[in-house]
């Protein structure tokens, strides 16, 4: 009797099985990633997917959240994102080192699907947090190492991508010394990218104050121009308030360190940019990418967020989104791969000889006919089929492409077949 | 020469958006051709044509650098796009209403916060409404006549949008209340407000004779 199917074998929402060839670019960009993340000193760790529900304290991620309560009833959720874990980490078990932590990941994160507009519930993070230090150096070195990464991955700036920057204490500076009393509403405002009702609120201001609220956070553009800058420096000069010079003033040494790292021209400046509300300190930044809606990779200071556990550490970093960053990496080869049909002894040596000269080699141990053969190989993404022939080392090799023809050579021929 | 690709949505407020874009010296005429096409290029311009509804869909996945949308559409759906500019143009309200017969009833209903069945296209809206109010209400979403509803007994009242209030009318429904006042916005997808915000400024620029400041009605507070 047939086994009557009783579950949902298919994946949850919003999940879903990677399969090569996919599977292989996510694990490959990953490497490539950690790799950069080293040669700037980061050390790579690996937080616990579960974390206590109180860790998070931004009701829209706690929101987005999957939850789950464990025996004693505690509630839990998969972790959203991983800045908070880092920041909960960094304190806690990391308390007897001496600071900045530079710490590096690339994890999957989990949000419930329906939430906001994101449709995977599960997608892939890698990141760094220099949690310790509060010098725009470090600003702008995970900055450039955000960009030397896209850069190592085949993306150039400013065709490709750009790193939108902002500095969230500026305008913030600004609306708290001229504004203090419709300074929340407007950051509500703006951190919702509604112009309008920035516009809406202005016009209780007065005049100079209203025209000021409403231009700021318009200034948009390159950041080798300085004209953003100029513009900016216009308005500090008048009655900005402290915060807001200092702000300025953070963000030209930032910039300074960009254009030393040699990265100026990847960023363009926007003073609107204040990123998620109440959680940004400093400098804060997206990068877009040319024909692609949504940011590649986010991040800036959140001097505040240690407070929550118990620590007074400044901090920075950025988290790029990978499915999103490999849908618009350049296509690449496939990496070379043979498949060598045949289970006898001198199909198990021939394998040997070919890896040893750097093959990659797939032994099917079956004696299929070379049309079956083929397909298998386009199955598994192999470019060539080979067969062991009669005669010292003699190997038949064809493209697995239909009507490859084969052709009698040896390892070596082989090698520099494959390998070209 | 904009090279940006602009979501011009059907209905009630494509006029607006075409004398919008068309002050802003885009070329807007070959929109009017009454042809069967959804996407039209003129001088280095796109334009596709969508459903209000789905306008915002289109820029903020990046499909469309720029749309033109009402601020109703907005508030329905949330999304994470830039709001850039009230063109003052397709004034409508949003509105609370029930048959003339029944209204009475239904008010009381309310202000008991009994449980009162809203039939609407906007269920966020309606949701948000009536959580704001205290109340309580079960939202039905509907998709089209939504002036239906209530004659054939399917909901006691509903959320909708008027401009002149002629099919509320002929439906023999009266307003109860006013949520909230919708104009034309234009929209800009988040990428491309920053790549592109020289294209975009100029555009928002040249459309400002239309679109200069002008005191908005004030919005009830909710």
């Amino acid at each position: 009797m047939e086994r009557l199917p009783t579950r949902k074998f298919t994946t949850t929402p919003g999940t879903r099985d990677i399969l090569p060839p996919e599977s292989t670019r996510l694990l490959k960009t990953q490497d490539r990633i950690r790799e950069r993340f080293r040669m700037f000193g980061f050390r790579e760790v690996v937080t616990p997917a579960l974390e206590y529900a109180e860790v998070l304290e931004e009701p829209k991620l706690r929101d987005a959240s999957f939850k789950l309560f464990d025996p004693d009833n505690q509630m839990l959720l998969l972790r959203p994102e991983m800045t908070t874990p880092i920041a909960r980490l960094a304190a806690q078990s990391l308390a007897g080192s001496p600071p900045p932590y530079r710490l590096s990941y690339a994890l999957p994160v989990y949000r419930r699907s329906s939430v906001g507009r994101g449709q995977s519930a599960e997608f892939h993070q890698a990141g760094v947090e220099v949690v310790g230090s509060g010098s725009p150096a470090e600003d702008a070195g995970t900055i450039a190492l955000l960009v030397d990464v896209l850069q190592t991955l085949g993306l150039r700036a400013p065709d490709d991508f750009a790193v939108v920057l902002g500095q969230s204490a500026f305008y913030g500076g600004f609306l708290r010394h001229a504004a203090p009393e419709a300074a929340p509403q407007l950051l509500a405002a703006l951190a919702a990218k509604d112009f309008v009702r920035v516009d809406e609120l202005s016009r209780n201001l007065p005049d100079k104050t209203g025209a000021a609220v409403r231009e700021i956070p318009r200034l948009v553009g390159p950041a080798a121009d300085g004209s953003v800058l100029d513009e900016a420096a216009r308005y500090a000069g008048g009655e900005v308030g402290n915060e807001a010079v200092a702000a300025l003033e953070n963000l030209r040494e930032v910039l300074a360190h960009l254009d030393a790292h040699g990265c100026l021209g990847a960023a363009i400046l926007d003073l609107g940019l204040i990123g998620r509300r109440d959680y940004y300190t400093g400098v804060v930044y997206e990068v877009y990418a040319s024909g692609l809606g949504f940011t590649v990779a986010n991040g800036g200071r959140y001097d505040n967020l240690l407070h929550r556990f118990g620590k007074d550490l400044p901090a920075t970093g950025f988290a790029i989104s990978l499915e999103r960053l490999i849908s618009i990496l350049p296509h690449e080869e496939m990496a070379p791969l043979l498949v060598l049909l045949g289970d006898s002894i001198e199909a198990t040596r021939a394998a040997n000889h070919l890896r040893s000269s750097g093959v990659p080699v797939l032994q099917l141990a079956e004696d299929l006919p070379p049309e079956d053969a083929a397909r298998y190989a386009r199955s598994v993404g192999a470019a060539w089929i080979c067969y062991p022939a009669s005669g010292d080392d003699a190997l038949k090799l064809a493209s697995s492409e239909a009507g490859g023809e084969f052709f009698l050579t040896t390892p070596e021929g082989v090698a520099g077949e494959v390998l070209s | 020469m904009s090279g940006l690709r602009v979501a011009v949505p059907k209905g009630a407020i494509f006029e607006d958006a075409l004398r919008a874009l068309g002050g802003a010296g885009l070329p807007v005429g070959v929109l009017r051709e009454n042809g069967r096409r959804l996407i039209y290029e003129a001088n280095g311009t796109e334009f596709i044509i969508s459903r209000p509804s789905d306008v915002p869909v289109f820029v903020e996945y990046g499909a469309a650098d720029v749309g033109i949308v009402g601020k109703d559409v907005l508030e329905e759906q949330e999304p994470n796009v830039v709001e850039l500019r009230d063109l003052g143009t397709g004034a409508c309200r949003m509105i609370l209403a029930a048959p003339a017969a029944k209204a009475a009833e239904v008010e009381e209903a309310i202000d008991r916060a009994e449980v009162v069945r809203v039939a609407t296209k906007f269920p966020r809206t309606a949701r948000r409404y009536f959580e704001g109010r205290g109340r309580q209400a079960e939202v039905i979403a509907l998709h089209g006549s939504i002036e239906l509803a209530p004659l054939v007994g399917l909901a006691d009242c509903i959320v909708d949008l008027t401009a002149t209030g002629t099919t509320l009318r002929e439906n023999d429904l009266v307003i109860l209340d006013d949520i909230s006042t919708s104009t034309a916005r234009v929209i800009a997808n988040r990428g491309a407000y920053r790549l592109k915000n020289r294209e975009i400024s100029t555009l928002l620029d040249a459309m400002q004779p239309e679109g200069a400041f002008r005191a908005s009605s004030p919005r009830r507070p909710r």
